[in-house]
């Protein structure tokens, strides 16, 4: 069965001090309902990550249902790291392929600025495996480092290569008005960013950010012309920081993409964009090399050409990816799947890629221990 | 709740202890409770020998919360002997010497405080084996 995607809306990705997360999700899911037309979900998924560790509201979906004056709504609030958006897609779908419900609305929402940094690095760290990584103070950001630091010594390059992944996310995030840092990226700049842990600068992290997108999922018609999920796959390894950093490989990320594809009836070749998860360099490197754009150890080098550039063979993070549009963790891969869609439809303004027919779209949870993938068209 | 939760964790935190499956002999630290490999549900108490090998390490300078006091600080992953990797601390050296295949052992440190007035986690941290001349 085809699900489409009937209408979508995100937020500005910023600090949006006046904003709660209840406003910032009903906000999305306001615009996304409006680009929709007349359409009464059944049921409403919303994804987030952070806010019930922050003493922010919890069992949001049920909020927000209630905020858009649902009354009969069946509501679910997905929890899954940076990885909820792409997972309540999913469950969204699943509702509808049952037969249970014939449209449903996803919000992904977050609300990181209400924390201070310190606080909110330890709650993202709550992803990770809570005896032996975030009690001892390791977060997603000291995985990152020591990831990149293993990276750069077993391929033997220096951590100037690291930086065409921020070139690409910042060169095309310059052009989204809805991204936090909406501006290039020079060499200089990225040399000079202060570190966080070596090797890691804060040019290498994407900026944590308020924000919230959202999509209508409805059972798919015949001749619609709306853009559709013709793959996806939700798949988790073994658990903890360890393995990626040792063994520089994201098996849930290969094994994801591999299924959706398949599911799918296409080929990584089909793909005119991709939206991986950027979440920090060394995560973006892993991923391109696990869905299969680079050999081991060459995803930078293929990074320094133009292939991922807009106007390149296969343009990634193609509104600038979370590295430069923001990380706005429980709603990261909501943003990916609207970016990617308005690309398909070809309403992506300056961020247009030319004949985007097919996406494959990302999102990695616990440091690459699950990952969502959707194949779209 | 957190003095329970740093109780509970003590034999691995301060002795590291893990388990070995009476069923298949695979060694985990910290303790599991059913062995992913075999399925088994009853184990050994393993005692670590608490020596090991750097992979890779991280000089820390932006710490999570209850952290900040160790800044700068050495992170690192090791390889016990026993063949577990380990996410770790390194302590009782310069971050900036501590180097790749380096030998560390186990010792017994003040990991965090919870807040001002919370307890006190002490745990394990690696540093360079000693020499003895
Ligand atoms: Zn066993």
């Amino acid at each position: 069965m085809k699900i489409e995607i009937a209408g979508v809306g995100t937020t500005k990705s910023a600090e949006k001090w006046e904003l709660g997360l209840l406003d910032i999700a009903i906000k999305a899911a306001g615009k996304a309902l409006k680009d929709a037309g007349s359409v009464t979900p059944d049921a409403v998924i919303v994804a987030n990550a952070l806010g019930g560790a922050l003493g922010d509201q919890q069992n949001l979906a049920l909020h927000v249902a209630g905020g858009l004056g649902y009354s009969h709504a069946e509501t679910y609030s997905v929890c899954c790291d940076e990885a909820s958006g792409g997972a309540a897609v999913r469950l969204a779908s699943a509702l509808i392929r049952s037969g249970m419900h014939d449209t449903v609305l996803v919000v992904g929402a977050e609300k990181t600025s209400d924390a201070l940094p310190d606080m909110l690095e330890t709650v993202r760290s709550a992803g990770l495996d809570a005896a032996r990584e975030a009690s001892f103070g390791f977060s997603p950001t000291i995985a990152g480092a020591l990831g990149m630091q293993h990276y750069l010594s077993t391929y033997h390059l220096d951590k100037e290569a690291f930086y065409h992944i921020a070139r690409i996310a910042h060169q095309h995030g310059s052009t989204n008005r809805n991204a936090i840092f909406p501006w290039a990226l020079d060499r200089k700049q990225y040399l000079k960013s202060p570190i966080v842990a070596t090797p890691l600068s804060v040019c290498d992290n994407a900026p944590p950010c308020d924000g919230a997108a959202a999509a209508i999922l409805k059972k798919g018609s015949v001749q619609t012309s709306n853009v559709c999920i013709l793959g996806s796959a939700n798949t988790s390894d073994r658990k903890g920081i360890v393995f990626p950093i040792t063994s520089l490989q994201l098996p849930a990320a290969t094994q994801s993409a591999t299924m959706a594809l398949k599911e799918a009836g296409s080929q990584l070749s089909d793909m005119s964009l991709m939206e991986l998860h950027d979440a920090n360099t060394f995560l973006a490197a892993l991923s391109i090399e696990a869905v299969g754009l680079a050999q081991p150890g060459k995803a930078l080098e293929r990074a320094q050409t133009d292939d991922f550039l807009l106007t390149g063979t296969m343009p990634l993070w193609t509104f600038g990816g979370h590295k430069s549009r923001g990380l706005a963790p429980g709603a990261s891969g909501m943003y990916q799947l609207v970016e990617a869609v308005l690309e398909l439809r070809g309403d992506a303004g300056e961020n247009q890629i030319t004949n985007a027919n097919k996406a494959l779209v990302q999102c990695l949870g616990s440091f690459g221990a699950q990952a969502v993938t959707h194949v779209l068209g | 709740m957190q003095i329970a939760k740093s109780w509970r964790r003590q034999p691995s935190n301060l002795r590291l202890e893990g388990t070995r499956c009476t069923g298949c002999g695979q060694l985990e630290f910290p303790t599991v409770i059913r062995c992913a490999q075999c399925g088994e549900i009853e184990f050994e108490t393993y005692q670590f020998a608490g020596k090991g090998k750097v992979i890779v390490a991280s000089t820390v300078y932006e710490a999570t919360r209850d952290f900040g006091e160790h800044v700068p600080y050495c992170a690192a992953i090791i390889e016990l002997e026993e063949g577990i990797h380990l996410a770790t601390m390194i302590t009782d050296v310069d971050p900036a010497d501590v180097t790749v295949g380096m030998e560390v052992e186990m010792v017994t440190r003040r990991i965090a405080a919870q807040g001002d007035n919370g307890p006190i986690l002490y745990a394990y941290k690696f540093a360079p084996q000693l020499q003895i001349l």
